[in-house]
């Protein structure tokens, strides 16, 4: 039995079992609150709005764009950089705090997996629109086919990333689901509602709870999360190598692996931060996620943003250091300076200046000012997508092939359409699926009750 | 299939733990237990193990060889291409992929495995003693024809050691 003396109790208010399974699933039971609509119907008219800049975008193709034979890669490669980057951290979150023995991702873990298979769901859109002819995107798998090589350039990281997100969205949604059918059992058992019981009951496998079962599901997420840690890790170093396997100044870097892996899961845990404060305050579930759930994430993020800052140093200082004359250039007067600076200050403000509020405890225990820290940061993040891609872009070794990128209004409806979608997403997730791993919180219930320490440690 | 059983219901996980290892003293035979959450001294206590990891092992370790053969008979052997002057045995740019897909090897075919060892599919009716179990009872089931005892002896070790209810049902069980 793993002890928390540090944290004290993970859940408050002496809850029992059944109180568990009552309090999680009572938000399935009970009619959609007003906001829920609303929020709905916004994201519902987002998601129009994408579909009609995807249909335009599959109908006249991606001349729609403001894309051009320099500024290749537009917003749609920032987009999916960016919700690659805030799917990563669901899976990381669960799986880095399951293989460490950290119970108190108990209550944070479902939200952290669901926010991920939607993230990546959004993101997968991208590239497949971005080949332009979306109906030939299978010409990227690896088969025996006819058009001229045999098989597909096993070298490109371009192919590793369709690989890896494949994969990375089939695992990160295997975890989330084998981690929700002993609460689609609670619910299956509980339900008055035939036709609940029903759904709920096909979903839940027949789950009993039985120890043969119980064995073979631990085994199964350990084995799960154990291998997806290293997927974690492994996909976005191959996010980057899109990047870092160019000749493009500015791109061109050892550093970028691991800058690419931290800043995602310095996104993804913004992003649950976001997510879990919704959850704990619209559902009132802070019995659940606690002060302490947030601190802690408030902690790991200050952490990471000071990791950020240091990598946005290195970059600058590797520019100046190496000599080359188009690196500076890319750096000192088309990051820090010139035409995009705004996007490059914004950037280091975002993620790492501002997030350095956290070092205060009264900061970190205003929810408020959690809620606005955890959002400037996903905005930060994505202008650091923007800088790298843009700015590298837009003027590279040739000055006759220079050029401006701003978007079209189809490009910024893709962008809200896949808001939109993910919206959605959570909304359903909120309505239909238990928001928090019920038998997991059980398992932690008796943890920290009986320790030495009742006070909450900051 | 018709089975009679004794059901010992208990409110605690630690009353249950102590129930089962009284139980082993008494050399009853538990036929089951069914739990809200994973009580891990019960895998010890009736002596369930796995060997589920090892198979995953043993998945990746083929999935690797595959892979690579793949990769080798593909780039290699049946349609070498010149990418940018590179040989085409271009072994460390392969590894991404095996890792990749090693990984996805392992994960499908972890899922199948889980869904025949554990014996869940989607749709599966569930077949328990007390649904109370998926929410906050801990149940332990005995078939009297194979407990080594006689039920008086069975009910009184587990209403000595705490159990809130003790039963019996006849009930249709899949294991």
């Amino acid at each position: 039995m793993y002890k928390t003396e540090i944290r004290g109790p993970l859940v408050l208010g002496d809850k029992k079992f059944s109180n568990v399974s009552v309090d999680i699933t009572a938000p399935i039971d009970r009619s959609a609150p007003l906001w829920w609509k609303m929020a709905f119907f916004i994201g519902l008219l987002a998601a129009a709005w994408g579909a009609i800049a995807m249909y335009v975008t599959v109908r006249y193709g991606i001349g729609e764009w403001n894309v051009n034979t320099s500024v290749g890669w537009g917003w749609e490669i920032i987009n999916f950089v960016w919700w690659i980057g805030i799917g990563h951290a669901g899976t990381a979150f669960s799986i880095f705090l399951l293989i460490l023995r950290q119970r108190w991702r108990t209550s944070i873990n479902r939200a952290a997996e669901a926010m991920t298979v939607l993230a990546v769901g959004c993101a997968a859109i991208y590239p497949a629109i971005h080949m332009g002819r979306v109906w030939l995107a299978f010409f990227i798998f690896p088969y025996p086919n006819t058009r001229g090589p045999l098989w597909v350039n096993y070298n490109s990281p371009l192919f590793w990333d369709f690989i890896a997100i494949s994969a990375y969205l089939l695992i990160s949604a295997s975890f989330w689901y084998f981690g929700m059918v002993p609460d689609f059992a609670t619910i299956r058992d509980k339900t008055k509602s035939k036709i609940k019981k029903t759904i709920y009951g096909f979903f839940a496998f027949g789950w009993t709870g039985s120890s043969r079962e119980w064995l073979k599901y631990e085994a199964l997420s350990f084995i799960l999360g154990g291998i997806a840690a290293v997927l974690v890790v492994s996909v976005h170093s191959i996010v980057s190598t899109d990047f870092a396997a160019s000749v493009i100044p500015g791109w061109h870097t050892t550093l970028f692996p691991p800058y690419f892996v931290v800043g995602a899961i310095f996104s993804g845990f913004a992003m649950v931060m976001t997510l879990m404060i919704i959850i704990r305050k619209l559902y009132k579930f802070q019995d659940y996620v606690t002060d302490s759930h947030l601190n802690a994430i408030a902690k790991i993020l200050v952490f990471i943003s000071l990791i950020m800052g240091t990598a946005y140093a290195t970059e600058v200082f590797m520019a100046w250091y190496s000599g080359n004359p188009y690196e500076m250039f890319t750096f000192f007067h088309n990051r820090i300076t010139g035409q995009y600076t705004y996007y490059f200050w914004a950037m280091v403000i975002c993620n790492a200046i501002i997030p350095q509020l956290f070092w205060f405890k009264k900061l970190r225990k205003n929810l408020t000012v959690a809620f606005i820290i955890s959002l400037v940061i996903n905005l930060g993040m994505w202008y650091e997508r923007f800088n790298i891609i843009v700015t590298s872009l837009t003027k590279d070794y040739l000055p006759s092939a220079w050029t401006d990128y701003h978007p079209t209004w189809v490009e910024v409806g893709i962008y809200v359409g896949t808001l939109g979608m993910f919206t959605m997403g959570v909304l359903l997730f909120f309505k239909y699926i238990p928001m928090i791993a019920i038998s997991e919180v059980k398992g932690v219930l008796k943890l920290g009750n009986h320790s030495p320490v009742q006070k909450t440690v900051y | 299939m018709q089975k009679h059983s004794i059901i010992g219901v208990f409110d605690d996980e630690d009353q249950l733990v102590q129930a089962l290892h009284s139980l082993k003293e008494h050399k009853v035979r538990v036929e089951e237990v069914y739990t809200p959450y994973p009580v891990h001294p019960v895998f010890g206590i009736l002596d369930r193990k796995t060997s589920f990891t090892w198979w995953a092992f043993l998945y990746g370790l083929m999935a690797v060889i595959g892979v690579l053969s793949f990769l080798y008979y593909t780039a290699v052997i049946d349609w070498p291409l010149n990418f940018g002057g590179k040989p085409t045995n271009a072994f460390p740019s392969f590894i991404v992929i095996t890792i990749i897909l090693t990984i996805l090897s392992i994960t499908i075919l972890s899922l199948f495995t889980f869904s025949v060892i554990a014996g869940v599919y989607p749709g599966k009716p569930a077949r328990m003693p007390d649904i109370r179990a998926t929410d906050d009872k801990f149940i332990v089931m005995i078939d009297p024809e194979n407990a080594g005892k006689p039920i008086q002896e069975v009910n009184q070790v587990l209403t000595s050691n705490g159990a809130s209810e003790v039963y019996e049902k006849e009930s249709e069980l899949s294991n």
